[in-house]
Parts: C-alpha cells; sequence; structure tokens
C-alpha cells in the first residue's frame, strides 16, 4: 500500500544543512502494522511526517526520494510529487493516511468540542453533515470504547482524562476512514495499564477495520505486542527490518542486539544493566561510512569507519545494513 | 452562569467604590464653590460681603451638610434622576453643559476601538503567517514608532498635513455648516467623515502594540501540534489558520479591551484639545479652570464607568470565546 | 551476546579547537545569573545602541550647565524666533580651518515690519570650545564658569534657533531633558515602592487579603490617569512654585501607576510560591526572610526591572501630555512638553519648525526604553532562544 524508497530529508538550520533522514525504504501493506523503533533523534518522525508532507519550512525531501501511496481505487500517486497545498494532497490527509500523535492533549484545539473537531474530519472526507455526521461521530467514539459518547461528544478535550483523550485521537483519525493509519509514539505518555488498554483497543481496531498501520516508538515491548514487521532505524537509516518475532528472537545488526540486551527483565535480577555504550552523535556531525561505528563492539576498522554497508538480505523477508552480513552474502 | 453572576457582582462593587473615590476627588481642592459664587455676585455692587453671607450662600446651595449626605444626595440624583447636579461655574446643571458630548465621546470611543481591532487583528495574522516577509519587518518598525511616537504630536502633524492637502475644517468633529444644526442623517454623516482622523490618532499606538501581540500569539499558536495535527486531518491551509491558531490569537487582544478604553479616554483630552474636538475632553479643561468639581467629577465618573463596564464585558467576551475560562482550566 | 569490551569514543587526545569549545563550555555553565544576562544583552546591538542613547541624554542632562552655552531662561532679545545657526567650513568667502557662524544684523520684515536678525554673510565668529561663560552651578551644586562651547567676540551662538523671547532652544532642551528624566524616574521610583509594597504583601499573604487588595487595585486601575490629574490640578492652588507642582505632578503619576507593576509582582510571587525550589528551600529548613531574599527574589528581580523600564516611556509621555496643554510643569521650569507647548499652533509648524526639536528627543527617548525593556526582557529570560 505504502511504499518509501530512498527517502531523504534535510532541513536547512541555523548551523547549515542538517540530514536527519537519509536513505530511507519501507514498506507497508493492508492489514499488516509495521514497528519503527529507535532512540530519540533516530529519524523515526521526521519519515512518517514526510510522508504526509507535515514537514516544516526549512525541511526539503531530496528529489531522488520516492513515497508512493496506493488509494483505495487502486491508483499510485507519487506523494513526493505533490504541491504542498494540492487538493490531492489534502484528500490524502485524513482520507486515505491518518496520523495520531504522543500527546494527545496538544492535538485537540482546546477552545472546540471534540465532537466539533471530529464532525469536521467527517465532514471533509466522508461527506456528511448535520445530524448524520454527529451520529457517525458518536458512533466512532463508542467504538473505540468511550462510556456514553453522546455526552461526551459535546465536551472540551480538557474535560477529559488522559487515556480518554487518546482514544478520542484515535476515534478522530479513524472517522475520516484512512487506510493507512500513522502513529507516532501514541503510547508513550500514557501509564502502563492505560497503555495495553490503548495497544489492545488499536489491535483490535486494525483487524476489523483491515488498516495498515505504521506504530513508531522507542519501547521494544511494545513493538513486540503490536507489530507484524519491524524496522530499526539509528541516525536516519534503517539498520535491520523483518518479521517482529525474528528480529527480536535473533537480532542481526549489532544496534539491536544491544536495544535487546538493554532492556531490564522482570525474571532475572540482575547485578548490572547493560546500555549500549556512547551517545548517539547529532545528526550534523554524521560519522563517516557505517553510523553506528562509534558505539559498535564488532566493527572492522579500515571498514566500517569509511564505507557505508550496503544491505544484505538474510532471507525469510529480513534485512540488515551491516558490513558483518554483507561479506556474509557477497561470498 | 454562575461566572456570569460573579463578574456582575463584582462590577457593582467596583462602580460603588469608583463612585466613593471620585467624590473623594471632588472633595479635594480646598474652598468651594460658595466663596466665588458670592464673590462673583456681590463684586462690582459695592457691598462688601461677610462671612455670614458666604455661610448663608453656602446653607443655601446645601454645601455646608456633611460628606456623606452631599455624597448620598449626588449619588442618589444620578442613580435616581439622571441628574449630575448643578454645574455652578456655568450656572446652569450638569447635564445642560454635558448634554450631546456624551453620544459624541461615545462614538468616538467606539470608532477608535472598531479602527483598532478592524486593523491590527488581520495584519497581525497576515505577518505571523509570512514571517521574515517585507511585510513583517515593515510592520515591526511601524510599531517600533507607534509606541513612540505621542498621540498628540501624531495629530499635530496630522492636521498639518491634511490641512495642506485637503484643505480646511479637517479638524473639529463637523463642517461649520452642521456644527450647530439638529441632528439629521446629513449631520450623522458628516460626523461620519470627520471621526476617521481623530480615531486614527487615538487608535494609532494602540494599533502598534495589538499588531505586536496578534502576530507573537499567532507565531506561538502556529507552531502548535494541534495546528499540525489539523493540517494532518486534510484541511486547507486557509481555513486552518482561521479556525485554529486564529481564535486563539484575539485572546490577548480582547483581554486588553478595557485597557485600551482607559487609555483613549487618557488620550482624549489631549488629542482633543490638538485637534479641536468639542466633546467631553474639551470640558474638563474648561471645568478644571473654572474649578467646577460637579463638572468634573461627573465626567470622570462618567468615563470611569464606561470603562469598567468595558472592562466587565471584555471578560465575558472572553469567557464566551475561550471554554478554558469557563471551566476554570 | 553482550560487548565485553566498552569502546569510548575520545581515546584520542583532544585538539586544539575541541579544548576551546571545552574551556567556553565550562564559562558559560560556571557563569552566575548577572553575567549570563550581561552576556546576552550584549549581542542584542539595538539594544546596546538604546543604551548609548539613554546614556548620553543623561549625561547632557546632568552636566547641562556644562553642555548648555546658556541658561534656560536668558533672552537674546537681538535674534527673536530665530533660526538654527549651524557651524561651517567654508562660505561664499572661503574657508577655514576652524568652524564658524555668521554674524547677525538685524533688519525689518517687509511684511509683518518686526526687527528680525538675519544672518550676515560679511562677518564671521568663530566657535570656541571650553568658553567662559556666566557662572552657574552645576547640579546646583559645583561652581562653575565653564561652557563647552561659544562663540568668539561674546556673540551668541544658537545651534537650534531660539523661540519668540529669544531663548536659545539647544539649551533650553538640554535642561528640559534633565527635567523629563527625572520626572520619569521620580514617578517610576514612587509607583515601584507602592506596587512593591502592595503587591508583595498581596502575593505573598494570598488569601483575603488579597482579595480586598485585588479590588482596591482594580479600582486604581480602572481611572484614566490624564482626566484624572485634570481633576485633581483643579485642586493645586495658582500660588504654588513650580517646584512644587513639579513634586505634586510625580507624586500622583506615581501613585496611579503602581497597579500595573503590583499585579506584575504579585502574579510573580504567586507563581514561585508554588514553584518546587521554593518547597525544597523550606523543606531544607530555610527560614521565610532567607527563602524570600535568596530563592524568590532573584527569579523576578531580572522581570521587574524589565518592567521598571518599561514603565519609563509611559511616565514621561504623560508629563510631557499635560505641560503640552498647559497644565502641567509651570514655568520657569522647562520640560520637552513645556517647549513643545509653544509649538502647537499650525503657524509654529510653518514659520518655526525648530521649536519641534524637543519632540525629537521625546521620541527617541520613548523608544530607547523601549528598545531597551525588549533587550532586557530578552536577556534576562533564561529560556529564550539563542539568537
Amino acid at each position: 500500500m505504502l511504499r518509501v524508497e530512498n527517502l531523504t530529508v534535510s532541513f536547512r538550520t541555523d548551523e547549515g544543512r542538517v540530514t536527519p533522514v537519509q536513505g530511507v525504504d519501507f514498506a507497508v501493506a493492508e492489514g499488516r502494522t509495521l514497528g519503527l523503533v529507535g532512540e530519540s533523534g533516530s529519524g523515526k518522525s521526521v519519515s512518517t511526517k514526510a510522508v504526509m508532507r507535515l514537514l516544516p519550512g526549512n525541511a526539503g525531501i531530496d528529489p531522488a526520494s520516492r513515497i508512493r501511496f496506493t488509494d483505495r481505487q487502486g491508483e499510485e500517486i507519487a506523494i513526493e510529487g505533490l504541491k504542498p497545498g494540492a487538493r490531492a494532497l489534502r484528500r490524502l490527509r485524513g482520507g486515505e493516511i491518518g496520523m495520531i500523535f504522543q500527546e494527545p492533549m496538544a492535538s485537540f484545539s482546546p477552545v472546540y468540542t471534540i465532537g466539533n473537531q471530529i464532525v469536521e474530519a467527517i465532514g471533509l472526507h466522508r461527506g456528511l453533515k448535520g445530524a448524520a455526521a454527529r451520529d457517525l461521530a458518536v458512533g466512532m467514539l463508542a467504538k473505540v470504547g468511550i462510556s456514553n459518547p453522546g455526552a461526551r461528544v459535546d465536551q472540551y478535550p480538557q474535560e477529559l482524562s488522559g487515556g480518554m483523550r487518546q482514544r478520542c485521537m484515535i476515534a478522530l483519525a479513524l472517522s475520516a476512514g484512512p487506510r493507512l493509519l500513522i502513529a507516532d509514539e501514541p503510547t508513550t505518555a500514557l501509564d502502563v495499564t492505560i497503555q495495553a488498554q490503548v495497544l489492545e483497543l488499536m489491535r483490535g481496531l486494525q483487524r476489523d477495520l483491515g488498516m495498515g498501520m505504521i506504530f513508531i516508538t522507542h519501547d521494544l515491548g511494545v513493538i513486540a505486542q503490536i507489530a507484524h514487521d519491524v524496522a530499526v532505524m539509528y541516525l536516519g537509516t534503517i539498520v535491520e527490518t523483518g518479521p517482529v518475532r525474528a528480529v527480536l528472537k535473533s537480532p542481526a545488526h549489532p544496534y539491536t542486539r544491544g536495544l535487546i540486551a538493554a532492556i531490564p527483565r522482570l525474571d532475572r535480577i540482575e547485578v548490572r544493566l547493560h546500555p549500549v555504550p556512547g551517545d548517539i552523535p547529532s545528526p550534523s556531525a554524521r560519522p563517516a561510512g557505517c553510523p553506528f561505528h562509534t558505539r559498535c563492539a564488532d566493527r572492522i576498522a579500515g571498514l566500517c569507519d569509511r564505507v557505508a554497508p550496503p544491505v544484505a538480505k538474510l532471507g525469510e523477508g529480513r534485512a540488515t545494513r551491516c558490513h558483518l552480513y554483507a561479506e556474509r552474502n557477497a561470498a | 452562569m454562575r461566572f456570569l453572576a460573579e463578574r456582575l457582582f463584582g462590577m457593582v462593587v467596583t462602580l460603588f467604590l469608583v463612585s466613593v473615590m471620585v467624590f473623594f476627588i471632588m472633595e479635594l481642592p480646598p474652598g468651594d464653590y460658595a466663596e466665588r459664587y458670592a464673590f462673583r455676585k456681590y463684586s462690582g455692587t459695592g457691598v462688601t460681603m461677610t462671612e455670614q453671607d458666604v455661610e448663608a450662600i453656602r446653607a443655601e446651595l446645601g454645601l455646608d451638610a456633611p460628606a456623606l449626605v452631599r455624597y448620598g444626595n449626588w449619588i442618589g440624583g444620578i442613580l435616581l434622576h439622571g441628574d449630575f447636579g448643578p454645574a455652578y461655574a456655568f450656572d446652569t446643571s450638569v447635564n445642560t453643559i454635558i448634554g450631546d458630548k456624551v453620544w459624541l465621546t461615545l462614538g468616538l470611543l467606539f470608532a477608535t476601538l472598531i479602527v483598532t481591532y478592524l486593523i491590527a487583528i488581520p495584519i497581525g495574522i497576515y505577518a505571523a503567517v509570512r514571517r521574515g516577509s517585507a511585510v513583517d519587518y515593515g510592520l515591526t518598525v511601524f510599531s517600533y514608532l507607534g509606541l513612540a511616537l505621542p498621540n498628540f504630536l501624531l495629530a499635530l502633524v496630522l492636521l498639518y498635513f491634511s490641512n495642506r492637502w485637503f484643505g480646511a475644517s479637517v479638524g473639529g468633529l463637523f463642517s461649520a455648516r452642521y456644527a450647530e444644526a439638529p441632528w439629521s442623517a446629513a449631520k450623522l454623516w458628516d460626523l461620519v467623515k470627520h471621526l476617521w482622523l481623530p480615531a486614527l490618532v487615538l487608535a494609532w499606538s494602540a494599533l502598534a502594540y495589538q499588531i505586536q501581540t496578534v502576530r507573537a500569539t499567532m507565531s506561538d499558536e502556529i507552531g502548535k501540534l494541534s495546528v499540525t495535527a489539523a493540517r494532518a486531518r486534510g484541511l486547507s491551509e486557509a481555513r486552518l489558520l482561521i479556525k485554529y491558531p486564529a481564535r486563539l490569537a484575539i485572546n490577548p487582544v480582547v483581554s486588553t479591551i478595557g485597557f485600551d478604553v482607559n487609555r483613549i479616554f487618557s488620550e482624549l483630552p489631549i488629542v482633543a484639545a490638538v485637534l479641536g474636538l468639542t466633546e467631553l475632553g474639551d470640558l474638563l479643561l474648561k471645568s478644571y479652570l473654572d474649578l467646577d468639581m460637579n463638572v468634573a467629577g461627573a465626567i470622570l465618573l462618567m468615563l470611569t464607568v464606561v470603562i469598567v463596564v468595558m472592562n466587565v464585558f471584555s471578560d465575558l467576551l472572553l469567557a464566551w470565546l475561550d471554554p478554558r475560562i469557563r471551566l476554570g482550566g | 551476546m553482550t560487548a565485553t569490551t566498552d569502546p569510548t569514543p575520545q581515546a584520542r587526545p583532544e585538539t586544539p579547537a575541541e579544548r576551546r569549545g571545552r574551556l567556553r563550555r565550562e564559562r558559560y555553565y560556571s557563569a552566575s545569573q548577572w553575567r549570563l544576562i550581561w552576556w546576552r544583552f550584549r549581542r542584542h546591538w539595538a539594544a546596546m545602541v538604546a543604551a548609548t542613547i539613554l546614556g548620553l541624554m543623561i549625561l547632557l542632562g546632568l552636566f547641562a550647565e556644562f553642555f548648555a552655552p546658556y541658561g534656560a531662561t536668558e533672552r537674546d532679545r537681538s535674534y527673536l524666533s530665530g533660526p538654527p545657526q549651524v557651524p561651517m567650513f567654508c562660505d561664499r568667502n572661503g574657508c577655514s580651518t576652524r568652524p564658524f557662524v555668521h554674524g547677525t544684523k538685524t533688519e525689518r520684515d517687509p511684511v509683518t515690519l518686526r526687527a528680525r536678525a538675519v544672518p550676515d554673510p560679511e562677518t564671521r565668529n568663530h566657535l570656541r570650545i571650553l568658553v567662559k561663560g556666566e557662572s552657574t552651578r552645576i547640579l546646583g551644586l559645583f561652581p562653575s564658569g565653564i561652557r563647552l562651547f561659544g562663540l568668539e567676540n561674546g556673540a551668541r551662538l544658537h545651534l537650534w534657533g531660539t523661540d519668540a523671547q529669544g531663548r536659545d532652544v539647544f539649551s533650553r532642551t538640554l535642561y528640559a531633558t534633565r527635567t523629563s528624566l527625572t520626572i520619569g524616574v521620580a514617578g517610576v521610583l514612587i509607583a515601584f515602592v507602592m506596587a512593591l509594597t502592595i503587591g508583595g504583601v498581596a502575593g505573598y499573604f494570598g488569601g483575603w487579603i488579597d482579595s480586598v487588595i485585588q479590588r482596591a487595585t482594580e479600582v486604581v486601575r480602572v481611572i484614566p490617569v490624564i482626566p484624572l490629574y485634570m481633576g485633581l490640578a483643579a485642586a493645586m492652588p495658582k500660588e504654588w512654585s513650580s517646584t512644587q507642582v513639579y513634586f505634586a505632578m510625580t507624586l500622583i503619576l506615581g501613585l496611579f501607576g503602581w497597579p500595573t507593576l503590583a499585579r506584575r509582582i504579585r502574579s510573580q510571587l504567586l507563581s514561585i510560591r508554588g514553584e518546587d525550589y521554593v518547597l525544597a528551600a523550606r523543606l531544607a529548613g530555610a527560614r521565610p526572610a532567607r527563602i524570600i531574599a535568596a530563592h524568590m527574589l532573584p527569579s523576578f528581580t531580572s522581570f521587574i526591572i524589565v518592567d521598571l523600564v518599561i514603565s519609563f516611556p509611559y511616565m514621561i509621555l504623560a508629563e510631557t501630555a499635560l505641560s503640552f496643554i498647559g497644565l502641567g510643569l509651570r514655568p520657569p521650569a522647562v520640560s520637552w512638553g513645556v517647549m513643545l507647548q509653544q509649538a502647537q499652533s499650525i503657524a509654529a509648524i510653518e514659520q518655526a519648525p525648530w521649536l519641534f526639536i524637543p519632540a525629537g528627543f521625546v521620541v527617541l527617548a520613548v523608544l530607547a526604553f523601549t528598545v531597551l525593556g525588549d533587550g532586557l526582557r530578552d536577556a534576562a529570560d533564561p529560556y529564550a532562544e539563542a539568537r
């Protein structure tokens, strides 16, 4: 449904040109969830914002990038070529691709009721107005598990609890009927029990509606629960992809291995935790060659710090960008 | 609803306190009108005045009653009969002296407010949307100028230029033909034609300030997540800007309506003096010169009442526009 | 499979550039609050310019007796309503190394038949520095007879012309600078002291004290200042000397200027009261006095300074406006407003536009204070982004 190839995004800042996303490829199919995992600053949000063309004015998408989306009529749309204000783009946003954000309070406007904002989306993309739209809105709220939706629809966002707001945001995104949902760290700001409920809700909705989903998070545990496929990002490049079970069980890339090893465990009390050593470099000071080599225990001197590793296919839908595997592959 | 009741009650209390304060100010000048009245009455007649004569006049005018009683009479007269008492210096009642000028002043006030907000809000929004453009920089310069150049100087400059280019009779609220004529549609139109200059002058510094405020708030709001989220829902840029950030950018403007009114009234006498307008401010000057505290006090009270009412109005308007205030959040 | 070695990125010695960067960062982190504010302020060039201009004005005003060639009320009857005399180096008759102005001769104006002073291109009077002038006292304290500049031959130099009574505009402007600025300072000071007390009490105690003070503040704030002043001016006997009027004016302006400042102080105090670091100080056992002085005050001192600086234009404009319509200072006191009073008519604009020069000073002073306030505010805000 969505195919992204060679996505490169750069920003013009006071410090010069910064490229937080470089040469990123990923794809999402109908009914499947792609988990996008990485530390803060790895470029996850920027990549998905680029898909929706929601980047700020000083950002630019490289002309060699390709973002192709197949809409419900079966047409393939080249998102990278659309003009910023184009009607086609506006139709896509919300109507075909929906997005939910990390801060539910911040994504609603505090001066309008929930119902007002949902009905607005419905009017834009489903063509319903008035009572029909309102009924749909109420139905949507019920679907996401809001109790007493008829009353809630006239309330303001600040009158609701955090978990409820997040559900409302999901309802708002879904009310436009998108086929792909991009969820940008939707559960990060929630506490664990609510998090579980919301994840459960999203899984159920995906099953019922057959949506594709991109789920961004830094939490591997959440990925395990919700994603079918996973892509691990580091400093703007995707270092490993594959089905979630396989990658988590036997990670290939050193970074992925480090991430998994760093997770504190409840079933074993250990004396020390094992974080990934070092700090993520700033995107304006990108290391040469493989971006991870400064923190990699298995780096090959002379190779990893000079040449960017190519994609190495590992079979069963898995791939990774690492010289350790590239050699094997080439052989 | 409770909100409304609270505000209205507060307004009444404030009005009461304000009236006490104004009365206190009225009482301040040493000596009262009795002496001057006596002086005027007897001077030139060759009759010498005695203290008793003055006392008699005082009793006759009711000026010897204790302060509390006089306050009661004054306020009672205003609230119950709309009568502000006699205007000693002018030998007639305050109401007659003030007369039409109340409406003129109010008209000027609202004209100024309309000019200010109608210009400031759209321009501020535009400047925020087009940051860094030539318009934006021009407006920054303008706003600094607006804050620095005093209104009365601007009035003088404008008067000079409009005289040069348009010919006379731009100062004043009416052209000579209509000045004393009874009210009619034509007179009203004449008034409107003349209002723009004083309104512009009075609006000048308020404009500069509000444009900056709107621009800053709008800039803030545009960067917020709710705007990006709305864009992600597929709203067109124009609708998006008006429905979300613009609505919030108006808030600070609404909340300062009362303050603007206060400032406009404060500058009114000066601008009126320069432009030769015939309304309350000018009257205030004359009454000061003649030590008629009744007129001065009445004018002060009226101006302050309008300010208080506009303050409450701005609070209510803000609450209506922004549910966060209503919900006490 | 976990990493057994711990590769640290910085195994080699730092380069000179890195060392410079590290030292700079250390200096930054260990600098005190005031140094930080000063550094940021220095980078805001417009505010620095504004501060310099204000400094100059204050200097000129304080030492007006030195900088001004003549007294504020001296009349030069030979040069009434005369245009500015601009020193030049060359004229039709050749050039000279020393700047000079033309002497004057009296002529009868053909239209008004009044004696008028016109420049006489044949005579030259050269400029001299540090001339002996009338003895006077600088600031009323130090006797001095020296003026910064003057003309030889005892002729009179009117850099910015004279008014209808022959008083030198340049000198009067300098004295007016002193008066207008000090009224501003005095007014702001009075307002500040009152605001600090009232706002401080309200903010610190809260509760019903706060509510009462709130109500009182509202009542005072609501009254329009200039009409109020006009009403009160009626209470000022006509016999008062100009000094007394001066004091009364500053008192009134200050007395009614406190509400805005008080509200700011109160809201600052209230918000700081709830901050975690105050709570931490209390938990550590600090006494209320120490909490206020060492913890609360420093964080909002910078805001208060900004508020103070921004209040100046308001005071100065109020005094100028009132004097302009004749309700303010009385002669022989001179302020910008008083000087502008004579420039009121359109006739003045057309015939003697140099009388407007004080207006330029007013605009300059207000602009300078505003820009300075902006710069201070940007510098004092620890969360503002670096420019």
